[in-house]
């Protein structure tokens, strides 16, 4: 072979190996493109830019000055209400994870079996995930007046009235009573269609072995849900740690600071201190937060896949 | 025209390698089909061929022009899937049609197509009619449809008939001899029933682990095999191998067995005795297994198939098969042709002679 | 009374008690919806009464007639459908094409990038508003509704649903759609998204609840009152001039649900179902 033979055949190669990367290589890239790009500004930027910003000072009018830890400083030494806040997201957190998961098992085990009752009263309860929040909190604004209806059913069985939304004690747990009301539908609605696919005959093969209710939910359904259950508990938290709607619109974070959450301290500070270095520092600890929280989402998602 | 040609094609799963250079011919106007057992390579060749998989190396040509790197859609190729593939949002029609107006073919054009392919495969009164209200055979019918109505040079078709019941498999077996016939271009049919590539194919690809073990008309497989892969895969029951003191094989089919509890089969190269163990009625013919005394002085079973019925089970039996029906393959499982190794296959009956005296 | 009567008589009074306390739970749930809407049509002054009336003694459209005439409603809600349908758009041309590239191509870099597209899933915009919020500054689009439409451009949410849908399309079809010469894009129009419609129509109707309803985003991105959407006009009724006028604010309310209350009739079944699977995963 000579070698200009030899040059045209590496040549027709080439081209052979361009056209295949056009036909072959390239669509993928094309096609995931936009959405890399969206997810690229509005993701990845601004969450590096928040980690950036969080070693800076910074009130939009002067240049930002690099201040190093101090804004963490300030969060967690200097001032206080950072820790409240984070206090309150705890007790927020935790309470929204208790009462969600104990009214999901009972309600979606009391209304597992197929039948029209059921069937309503699921979308019923359901209906409230989908409703904006503002409607809600109005509603339960004037469900919470201390002349408002939750007191006068109080009254009528002769107890003292609540001062609800009004008093630091009562706020936190009026704010959970609000969220729990809103989305018990939705995760009650998840456990029944985890519910179903426990396969019948395990139920069936108890009912021969005379188990009563109560074992049989204790020594089956619990365990068999628990992959789901735990799965709850770590959606519940991420959501709950998120929390600012239902604060902003009934509470505006008080009495007091009693009902200030973090999210809720990241956008006062931002929207009305002009603080965005001590912003942006808070910002980091709640991604932290969500991220260790992502981590296990994704550890019992991998298991939920080995399981089936 | 429609011949196609494979070079040196090679096929990996990330690690496996499937396919290890591969040529094969398909020539112009054959029913060509490619059997074996699952995993042997076969779908896998089909697929390099439409395009849809792709070969690791190796050049493919279709009527002397190169085309691995044409895009599946342009090769000119139709292809009936397993599971034929029938896009369940469109109509029949619209199934047909797909293809015509991906390629641009006008409007006139497309419906003059379209109502010939469907009045020649039976489907003018379905053309309405969404997949999900077709039977299986229909569907059959609509993959062909739509395969046909693009007049390929090219047809290949993924084990098409594996999801009909059996009755409509043997009928539609026949429809597709007689599609063959009729367009008289090249099939590439994939399967891994025997019987359907003995009973369709002018030419039968046996494949094994990705290698072509023997090609040849149904005929030649059956009555000529290479080796004892081939010779066991075509014809059922399989042919049966005995293992001579020399190391080679030597093989029968039990078709071609002679047996009976008197005849002394002087003429026969191979004779032994044996006693019947067990005995299947299939209506025409009646199939034994019988213990034989081997040539080494073991004892193993063989199968027998007989039109007559008379031998009751635990009888003692004479079993014969003349030279002409015998075959030997070497230590490595490769056929001994009397023309091509005289020597080796002369040792051989010897083998067999040396027992008997 | 043999053992047989009386575990028939058990059943019927747990049945009975069963069922009642099903009609009390769903009254916790609907009541304060049915209390909205007789709100919205007492006259303010019956709304003040103590104890309140369970049915309007006067029915009065003013509280609706207030919230159309001297708030101008429709310019919020003409923002809201504006940014709504536009997210809906923008989002079908970016994630569709995603989703189908996830879920059936192989290539370089696709593990890394799936990581990116559930990073967008965790991380909130409640961590992002400030970055882009400035971001936009510069961009010099504060004064659009193009702030409100972005950042949603693409949702991690409907590529992974979608995704999902479209691996579970054989793999069959789609060959046979590259042997018929079809492009990738009338692939993707023609076989992927007909076959997924229940799928797409869901991720659309989580994108119009979601963006109909949407509260902190706007609140950080709008400045400006022409480009508010309907939630921040409903939630500036509680803070007019004459008061809390509960006739108005219910008025609002129900403006504000209603679109939501008809899709979910409409839909229920689909939106429970992508629920539930939400939920699950």
């Amino acid at each position: 072979m000579t070698l200009k033979s030899k040059k045209e055949e590496a040549g027709g190669k080439k081209k052979k190996g361009l056209r295949s990367f056009l036909s072959n290589k390239l669509p993928p890239y094309i096609m995931v493109a936009p959405a890399i790009i969206f997810f690229l500004l509005f993701t990845v930027y601004p969450i590096v830019d928040m980690i950036i910003l969080s070693f800076y000072e910074w009130n939009v009018i002067q240049p930002r000055k690099w201040v190093g830890l101090w804004n963490y400083k300030y969060l967690f030494d200097i001032q206080i209400d950072f820790k409240i806040a984070l206090q309150n997201t705890i007790v927020y957190t935790v309470s929204e994870v208790f009462f969600l998961i104990l009214f999901a098992l009972i309600f979606s085990v009391w209304l597992q079996k197929d039948s029209k009752v059921n069937a309503v009263l699921q979308r019923i309860m359901f209906f409230p995930h989908l409703c904006a929040m503002l409607a809600v909190s109005v509603m339960f604004s004037w469900l919470m007046d201390e002349n408002g209806l939750f007191n006068m059913v109080l009254s009528f069985f002769h107890l003292p009235g609540l001062r609800w939304l009004n008093s630091s004690s009562t706020a936190m747990m009026s704010v959970v009573i609000v969220s729990v009301w809103k989305s018990i539908g939705y995760q009650t609605l998840i456990l029944l269609s985890a519910l179903k696919t426990i396969p019948a005959d395990i139920y069936e093969a108890a009912a021969l072995d005379n188990t009563g209710p109560v074992r049989k939910f204790f020594c089956i359904t619990i365990p068999l849900l628990s992959p789901q259950l735990f799965f709850m508990l770590i959606t519940i938290t991420m959501s709950s740690f998120k929390v600012f709607d239902s604060v902003r619109m009934l509470t505006k974070g008080g009495p007091g600071k009693s009902t200030v959450v973090l999210v809720y301290y990241i956008w006062s500070y931002a929207q009305s201190n002009l603080k965005y270095g001590v912003a942006a520092a808070a910002g980091v600890v709640l991604l932290v937060i969500l991220l260790i929280l992502t981590f296990f989402y994704f550890r019992i998602l991998d298991k939920k896949v080995h399981y089936q | 025209m429609g011949k196609i040609v494979l070079k040196n094609i090679c096929k990996n799963f990330g690690e496996v390698k499937v396919l290890e250079n591969l040529d094969l011919t398909i020539e112009d106007g054959t029913f060509t089909v490619l059997v074996g057992s699952s995993g042997c390579g076969k779908t896998t060749l089909l697929r390099i061929i439409a395009g849809i998989g792709p070969a690791t190396s190796g050049e493919i040509y279709l009527n002397d022009e190169e085309i691995s790197d044409v895009a599946p859609g342009r090769r000119n190729i139709a292809m009936v899937f397993q599971n034929y593939a029938i896009y369940p949002n469109m109509t029949v029609k619209g199934n047909i049609e797909f293809g015509l107006k991906n390629n641009h073919v006008p409007k006139a054009e497309r419906e003059r197509l379209i109502s010939e392919i469907a009045e020649s495969v039976g489907l003018t009164e379905l053309l309405k009619r969404k997949p999900s209200a077709l039977s299986g055979g229909q569907r059959q019918r609509v993959a062909l449809a739509r395969a046909m109505v693009k007049k390929p040079e090219v047809f290949l078709m993924d084990e098409p008939l594996s999801n009909l019941d059996a009755k409509l498999r043997i009928q539609m077996r026949s429809e597709l001899i007689e599609l063959h016939k009729r367009l008289k271009t090249t099939f590439v049919y994939v399967t891994h029933d025997q019987v359907e590539a003995m009973s369709m194919a002018d030419k039968i690809v046996l494949m094994e682990k990705g290698v072509i073990q023997q090609q040849g008309s149904p005929e030649e497989i059956y009555r000529n095999p290479s080796n004892v892969f081939t010779a066991q895969f075509i014809g059922t029951p399989a042919m049966n191998i005995l293992k001579l003191p020399n190391g080679c094989h030597m093989g029968f089919r039990p078709e071609k067995a002679l047996m009976s509890e008197t005849a002394p089969y002087e003429n026969c190269a191979y004779r032994t005795q044996g006693q019947v163990l067990t005995r299947e009625m299939l209506g025409s013919e009646t199939l034994y297994k019988v213990m034989v005394a081997h040539v080494d002085g073991s004892s193993q079973p063989v199968m027998v198939k007989m039109t007559e019925e008379t031998i009751a089970e635990d009888r003692s039996v004479r079993i014969a098969v003349p030279e002409k029906d015998l075959y030997f393959f070497d230590r490595e499982e490769a056929r001994i042709r009397k023309e091509e190794k005289p020597g080796q296959y002369e040792e051989c009956l010897r083998c067999l002679r040396e027992v008997r005296t | 009374m043999t053992a047989k009567q009386k575990r028939k008589i058990a059943r019927i009074v747990t049945g009975t008690l069963n069922t009642l306390f099903k009609v009390f739970v769903g009254f916790l749930f609907l009541f304060p919806f049915y209390w909205m809407a007789i709100t919205s049509v007492k006259p303010y002054l019956e709304t003040l009464q103590f104890p309140p009336t369970l049915w309007p003694k006067n029915f009065t459209w003013s509280g609706y007639q207030t919230v159309f005439r001297e708030l101008n409603i429709w310019m919020y809600i003409k923002n809201t459908i504006i940014v709504t349908g536009s997210v809906m758009v923008i989002q079908i041309f970016v994630d569709v094409p995603a989703a189908y590239a996830f879920a059936r191509w192989k290539f370089k870099g696709s593990g890394i990038l799936w990581l990116l597209v559930m990073a967008a899933f965790m991380v909130p915009g409640q961590l992002t508003f400030i970055a882009i919020y400035f971001m936009f500054a510069d961009w010099g689009i504060l004064n659009s509704l193009l702030p409100q439409i972005l950042p949603s451009g693409a949702s991690a949410f409907a590529i992974f649903l979608l995704r999902q849908n479209f691996k579970q399309i054989p793999e069959e079809l789609i060959e046979s759609a590259r042997l018929d010469n079809a492009s990738e894009w009338k692939i993707m129009w023609r076989l992927m998204i007909p076959m997924s419609k229940a799928t797409v129509v869901t991720t659309l109707l989580f994108s119009f609840i979601g963006h109909w309803n949407a509260y902190f985003w706007p609140l950080v991105m709008t400045r400006d009152e022409k480009l508010k959407p309907i939630t921040l006009a409903i939630e500036r009724l509680k803070d007019m001039e004459r008061g809390l006028d509960y006739t108005v604010i219910m008025a609002g309310n129900i403006i504000l649900v209603l679109p939501v209350v008809v899709l979910f009739l409409l839909f229920s079944k689909k939106i429970i179902q992508a629920m539930a699977y939400r939920g699950m995963k």
